[in-house]
């Protein structure tokens, strides 16, 4: 049986070096009940170590909310973001973008 | 590029409940404390994701008013705690958990702790509510938060602690710290398994550096491995949903003859272990033992069902454990839906708990003067094999260590940390950023977390350890060296910071597959096919790793008793277990 792929419309940017955002697209396998992270995960591990989402730490569990996006237009989180086919996955605030998907946050100490 | 720079009397490291805990403790003494948090604040580590069950001795549960068993002493929670241990624990240690876990409880009940429900020994609460309080208190006191801050290495002059280095992972800044004392509490390295149960922080950096400071690793070869974890849907792959419900409302295990592969087992043993938190160490090895003989699934687990259970009251449980078909926040209907149409969920024995680690005093001290350490990343207290509460352990020893590093740093004397040394530490960790064309960590450590989970699973052989070994030393020798990001910058460089902690998940495995390889006999949850008997004539015996020039040494010391001297003799190993089983104490529940 061929393998079922999707294609994900990646928002991308590095404020260091980019003027402007762009969209970079991955085609990765599509396995039932994978979450956008799944997506994400794939993509980091095995097409491009250069994007930035929130990985270094966090639950999966929906419960940092770390990872809060917008998918498809509509604000959601990686982890519980169901994907039922391909997919755009923007950051939560595209003006406060660290590096592609990872929002800047003010420190609340030193 | 320029560091910020931090002073402190105390820095702990690690902000689940036993960083959260000291930071408390050394805060009420009057200490500065500063806590380094990977992660989000009180949602890293295992802390938050734990279901969580707190254990303390039924007669004091009940005192505080709650359906404890009065009948429950201290002696007996330690008594049981050894046996469950294989008389591997550190008595010590156990005796301060016995102790110091009424005054835990009583402290968390003030700070409005929310408890779900309590039996014989155990209140029941979320680790969600426990990390919040825990923030909430710490903001109180005033202790310094520190989020997406990720240790690196410290700094020891003349034989003390006197300061560390750390990288603020947004912005790829460095940190210097001057600490007086600093208290370790960074938790297990379960990443360096796949599949795990899912916290992305924890790669054992804090074993590693403590090891590189001098302070000694112990017992690294006891890893618990939970069973019953989902393997799929890929949403849900490495939630302990399934565990967490198995063990209150009963589940159907099967390989894929379709065989109840337990059935083949001492149904006294089975009973207990499907009863209590035994669960783990039991059906991981049963379920490792399926799969290993080619009676498992494609996702290395077996299979999961309802079974003869009536669906009302899984129906109520689920009502319990996952309100309005959520666990935490993963949405559990799919799961619910194939829980009552009894069709099969396929689960396995996924990396939980280490139940070694950094060696430390009856006061949390390591031998290195200043540094400290408490929760999971220490040795000693549940041996080979634990049933009681971790959350427990986390608190009692947090509380513990806080205050004595406070007290620490108010008498010691100690120097500002050395700039060449924290030059030479952030040149070291901005090695990778330097390379170019090489390696991407990402594939190299997939490619390690898997071999560690069939090799150094609830089975073992020398063979498959002599091999992971090798294989972990050619990694180290030909591929660390070679690892390089593919992005430039240092803001929110993922890979950097996984070329980084690739190094320590490579130096743990060698650790624990060296000790699993020295360790020739079974006893709790490390089972040596190749030696299935508990030795109590010759490994009753803690195993140490000691730094040497050119890497490590492996040593052994006679366990810390206080009470209970433990037997002499060898068993079968299942004997063992059911051995053990039996000299807990009359007190029910689930521990
Ligand atoms: C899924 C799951 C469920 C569990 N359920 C239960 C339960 O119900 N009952 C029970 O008793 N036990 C349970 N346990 C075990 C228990 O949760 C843990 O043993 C306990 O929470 C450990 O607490 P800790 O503070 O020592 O470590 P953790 O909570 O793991 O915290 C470690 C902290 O150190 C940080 N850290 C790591 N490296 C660095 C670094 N280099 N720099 C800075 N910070 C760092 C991490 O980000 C994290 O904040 C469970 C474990 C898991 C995995
Ligand atoms: S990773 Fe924590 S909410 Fe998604």
């Amino acid at each position: 049986m061929a393998e079922k792929t999707i294609t994900a419309r990646v928002f991308r940017m590095d404020p260091a070096v980019d003027e402007e955002s762009r969209y970079q697209e991955y085609r990765v396998p599509f396995e039932e009940g994978m979450s956008a992270m799944d997506v994400l995960d794939y993509i980091y591990q095995n097409l491009d170590g250069t994007l930035a989402y929130y990985d270094h730490a966090g639950c999966s569990l929906g419960i940092c909310a770390r990872c809060n996006c917008k998918v498809n237009g509509k604000a959601t989180l990686f982890c519980q973001y169901l994907v039922s086919g391909d997919l755009t996955i923007d950051p939560i605030s595209p003006s406060k973008v660290l590096k592609d998907l990872v929002c800047e946050r003010k420190r609340e100490n030193p | 590029m320029a560091a910020r720079s931090i002073e402190t009397d105390v820095l702990v490291v690690g902000g689940g409940g036993a960083g959260f805990r000291a930071a408390i403790g050394a805060r009420e003494k009057g200490a500065t404390a500063v806590l380094l948090s990977k992660g989000p604040l009180a949602r890293c580590g295992a802390s938050p994701m734990a279901g969580a069950d707190f254990t303390l001795d039924g007669r004091n549960l009940s005192q505080l008013g709650f359906a404890g068993d009065p009948n429950d002493s201290e002696e007996k929670v330690f008594n049981d705690i050894v046996t469950q241990g294989f008389f591997l624990n550190n008595q010590k240690l156990i005796e301060q958990y016995v102790r110091g876990a009424p005054d835990r409880l009583k402290e968390l009940i003030d700070w409005r702790l929310k408890i779900v429900f309590s039996e014989e020994r155990a209140i029941f609460t979320t680790g969600i509510g426990l990390m919040d309080v825990l923030l909430k208190r710490a903001r109180t006191v005033g202790v310094d938060l520190l989020e997406d801050v990720m240790l690196i290495d410290l700094v020891v002059q003349r034989g003390m602690v006197t300061g560390a280095l750390a990288l603020d992972v947004r912005s790829g800044e460095f940190i210097h710290l001057a600490a007086k004392a600093v208290v370790m509490a960074t938790g297990g390295w379960h990443n360096a398994f796949w599949p795990n149960t899912g916290m992305r922080d924890l790669s054992g950096e804090g074993m590693v550096i403590a090891h590189r400071a001098g302070a000694e690793l112990g017992n690294m070869e006891f890893i618990t491995f939970c069973c019953n974890v989902l393997l799929e849907p890929p949403n849900a792959r490495g939630s302990i949903a399934t565990y967490v419900l198995g063990m209150q409302a009963g589940h159907e295990l099967t390989n894929n003859r379709g065989e109840a592969f337990l059935d083949q087992y001492d149904p006294y043993t089975v009973g207990v272990a499907s009863g209590t938190e035994w669960n783990k160490s039991f059906i991981s090895h049963a379920t490792a033992k399926e799969v290993r003989e080619g009676r498992g699934f494609s996702r290395g687990g077996i299979h999961f069902r309802r079974g003869d259970e009536p669906w009302e009251k899984y129906k109520a449980w689920c009502g319990i454990l996952f309100p309005n078909w959520k666990y935490k926040s993963l949405d559990m209907t799919e799961i619910g839906r194939r829980l009552e149409a009894n069709e099969p969920l396929e689960v396995g024995a996924v990396v939980e708990y280490f139940d070694g680690g950094i060696v430390i005093d009856d006061g949390f001290a390591t031998a290195v003067p200043g540094l400290f350490a408490a929760g999971e990343c220490t040795l000693g207290l549940f041996g080979a094999n634990r049933v009681f509460s971790a959350i427990t352990e986390m608190l009692v020893q947090g509380a513990d260590a806080g205050r004595n590093a406070a007290e620490y740093a108010r008498s010691a004397e100690i120097p500002a940390p050395d700039p060449d040394s924290l030059a030479e530490k952030q040149h070291k960790a901005e090695r990778p950023l330097e390379r170019s064309g090489g390696l991407r960590p990402a594939p190299v450590r997939r490619k390690i977390q898997e071999m560690a989970q069939t090799h150094l699973g609830p089975i073992r052989t020398e063979g498959e350890l002599q091999s992971l070994l090798a294989e972990i030393q050619r990694v180290k020798r030909e591929e660390l060296p070679l690892l390089s990001p593919a992005a430039a910058g240092r803001s929110y460089n993922k890979e950097w910071v996984d070329a980084l902690e690739l190094e320590n998940i490579a130096a743990l495995l060698e650790l624990a597959a060296s000790s699993a390889l020295q360790r020739t006999e079974s006893r709790g949850v490390h089972y040596r096919a190749d030696h299935p008997v508990t030795n109590n004539d010759e490994w009753l015996v803690e195993s140490l790793v000691r730094k040497t020039d050119d890497g490590f040494a492996l040593a052994t010391r006679p366990v810390s008793t206080t009470s209970i001297t433990p037997p002499a003799g060898t068993t079968p190993y299942l004997d063992m277990v059911k051995g053990m089983m039996e000299r807990h104490s009359e007190i029910g529940g689930h521990h």
